[in-house]
């Protein structure tokens, strides 16, 4: 996303301030005082972002407890980390929450949205009630989704089921997507009914006019013109989905198979204090963060 | 709010339209009520009697209205402890972030220094690297300035923000350049013509900031728990999820219905409030103006 931004970015302020070698002293004063005001936020940058971005570098190729000197041990970390269960359970684990998570929210959220563009009275109403959930944090949410995933809660007695959603390999993985879906629709939500603000009316209406029907409108017209929010959106969700720590925290605790990826890295160096080996998890998944942002952002570009 | 309006001549289908738009209101609506019914439920089941909880069948409303029951995370935990804290990091590093990044959007907006494209380039590029990649060293460096289990630890690494950055300094590119070349002609200092000309114009997207900030910061479960997971400086979620884990049985399900909508409600109090500025921040997350 970042990346996207950046060169019209760069071009504009390039046009509106050509860099002169000839500017008058108090010019330069001037702008010296303005590198001053970057710099509070700069310093924190340097010391508490690419610092940090840097060591997890380094540190993934150290054994490393945080309290002895760390010990060089090359690629060990990931030659253990690809032959290690638990880690490839886990990066499977997060897939599984990416995909079961995120396609049904992203997918509902734009048909939500499409509802939901209008003035229709009352509409702002139904809004608030998909908001309501994204305005509240995940930790209470899912202490909320312990009680409706109990054996006798919310869930079981109105699908009229006795399914052992926390409890089960078979349901928990599940459970905990449903929750989130529950969670993250309302976020998709509000980006797309933005988007779909976006579109100019007089589009719609020149289709219409030469009598394209609703569905067609929507087939020819609407969607093809969201197609970079959704691109933007998958981004986001892939990003969300790889974060995703206090839903499998509070609901199972990472048993069940539900051990996502950043549990993983969490209980690896805070639990059996392996800093180096954490770290290296932490290269991988920014790695694959990487990739998928590329691939995604590609495919948008290929399609635009 | 008014109902349809239509701009320009009505397309043909309009006609046909509204019984359509009824159906799909009416199913949006249930699946609204759907998504309401969990915070329903929770709220009903903080004040039942904690053994109508999980009775079998259930029933939506309890038989005595234990109101009480939203005082027992008060009195069976810190409960009042950790609302503190969460309030006091939250407004912290709100008011940190709205200071660091309208100076840096400004400094990146209107002044002209060498390396000032490369700077900001490499600030968004911070944006594509979460927390999550980064937490190991981090915590290894706060460790090392001995901030674990103190409220620097929580508030300094958080003080500033790519994307707080970005947005100030979209915000203040449109600002004219003539209003601050006519304040500096009057005499004014650049400090000053930043707290006089600039601030007072930049008032709503510094709301907007402020609010996404203070709510992604009220829900920040992972590195408060990492360097304040000792009763004194647990927030929020940090203390909820300790709770939860103290409070398997069914006994404790009311009291931790309580904590939990009254963890949210701050949050959800200020979207209600503030709904335009809150999806405002949301949609410029995603690069949608």
């Amino acid at each position: 996303m970042a990346l996207t931004r950046t060169a019209p970015d760069r071009a504009r302020g390039a046009r509106a301030r050509p860099p002169g070698s000839g500017r008058p002293g108090w010019r330069r004063r001037r702008d010296a005082v303005g590198l001053v005001f970057a710099l509070p936020a700069l310093a924190l940058f340097a010391a508490f972002a690419i610092y940090p971005m840097l060591r997890v570098f380094q540190l993934s190729l150290y054994d490393y407890n945080l309290t002895s000197a760390p010990v060089w041990v090359g690629l060990d970390n990931f030659r253990f980390l690809f032959g290690d269960e638990r880690f490839l359970a886990s990066l499977g684990a997060s897939l599984f929450y990416v995909v079961v998570t995120y396609g049904p929210a992203v997918l509902l959220a734009l048909v939500l949205a499409l509802g939901l563009n209008t003035r229709m009275r009352g509409s702002a109403f139904v809004r608030l009630l998909y908001f309501a959930p994204v305005a509240t944090s995940w930790v209470a949410v899912s202490v909320i989704w312990r009680l409706v995933l109990q054996p006798e809660g919310l869930l079981n007695q109105t699908l009229n089921t006795d399914i052992p959603w926390l409890t089960s390999s078979t349901w928990a993985k599940w459970a905990i997507a449903i929750a989130a879906v529950w969670k993250e629709v309302g976020f998709f939500l509000i980006i797309f009914l933005a988007g779909l603000q976006n579109i100019p009316k007089d589009l719609q209406e020149a289709a219409a006019l030469d009598g394209a029907g609703s569905l067609r409108r929507l087939r020819y017209v609407t969607l093809p013109l969201l197609k970079p929010i959704t691109v933007v959106v998958l981004v986001m969700a892939v990003i969300r989905g790889f974060q995703s720590f206090s839903p499998q925290v509070v609901l199972t605790g990472g048993s069940f198979g539900t051990e996502v990826i950043n549990l993983f890295v969490y209980k690896t160096a805070f639990a059996s204090a392996r800093m180096g080996r954490a770290s290296a998890v932490a290269v991988l998944m920014f790695v694959l963060l990487l990739v998928v942002t590329f691939v995604q952002l590609r495919a948008l570009r290929r399609s635009a | 709010m008014s109902a349809v309006v239509v701009a320009g001549p009505a397309p043909p289908s309009r006609k046909r339209r509204p019984v359509g738009k009824v159906v799909v209101f009416v199913l949006l609506l249930a699946g609204g009520l759907v998504f309401a019914s969990v915070f329903v439920y929770a709220a009903l089941s903080a004040v039942k009697p904690a053994d109508e909880v999980l009775a079998s069948p259930m029933r939506w409303l309890p038989t005595q209205w234990l109101w009480g029951n939203f005082t027992l995370p008060f009195e069976q935990a810190p409960f009042a402890r950790y609302y503190l804290n969460s309030t006091v990091v939250g407004v912290a590093v709100t008011l940190l972030n709205v200071v660091t990044c309208t100076l840096a959007g400004y400094s990146f907006s209107k002044f002209a220094y060498r390396g000032r494209n490369l700077l900001f380039f490499v600030v968004l590029a911070t944006l594509m690297v979460p927390l999550e990649v980064i937490y190991v060293p981090l915590y290894a460096l706060v460790f090392d300035l001995g901030w674990v289990n103190s409220f620097a630890g929580l508030i300094v690494p958080s003080a500033t923000s790519a994307f707080g950055i970005f947005l100030m300094r979209q915000s203040i590119d449109g600002l004219p350049d003539e209003l601050l070349e006519a304040a500096r002609i009057d005499g004014a200092g650049e400090l000053r013509i930043l707290w006089n000309v600039v601030a007072p114009m930049m008032a709503s997207p510094m709301a907007a900031l402020a609010l996404f900030i203070f709510m992604t910061n009220w829900d920040s479960h992972l590195w408060p728990l990492l360097v304040g997971n000792d009763e004194e400086h647990r927030t929020l979620p940090v203390g909820l999820a300790a709770m939860q884990a103290n409070n398997l049985g069914s006994g404790g399900i009311p009291m931790m219905m309580a904590a939990a909508l009254l963890a949210l409600l701050p949050t959800l109090l200020l979207f209600l409030v503030l709904q335009r500025k809150f999806v405002e921040g949301i949609t410029m997350t995603a690069g949608i103006k």
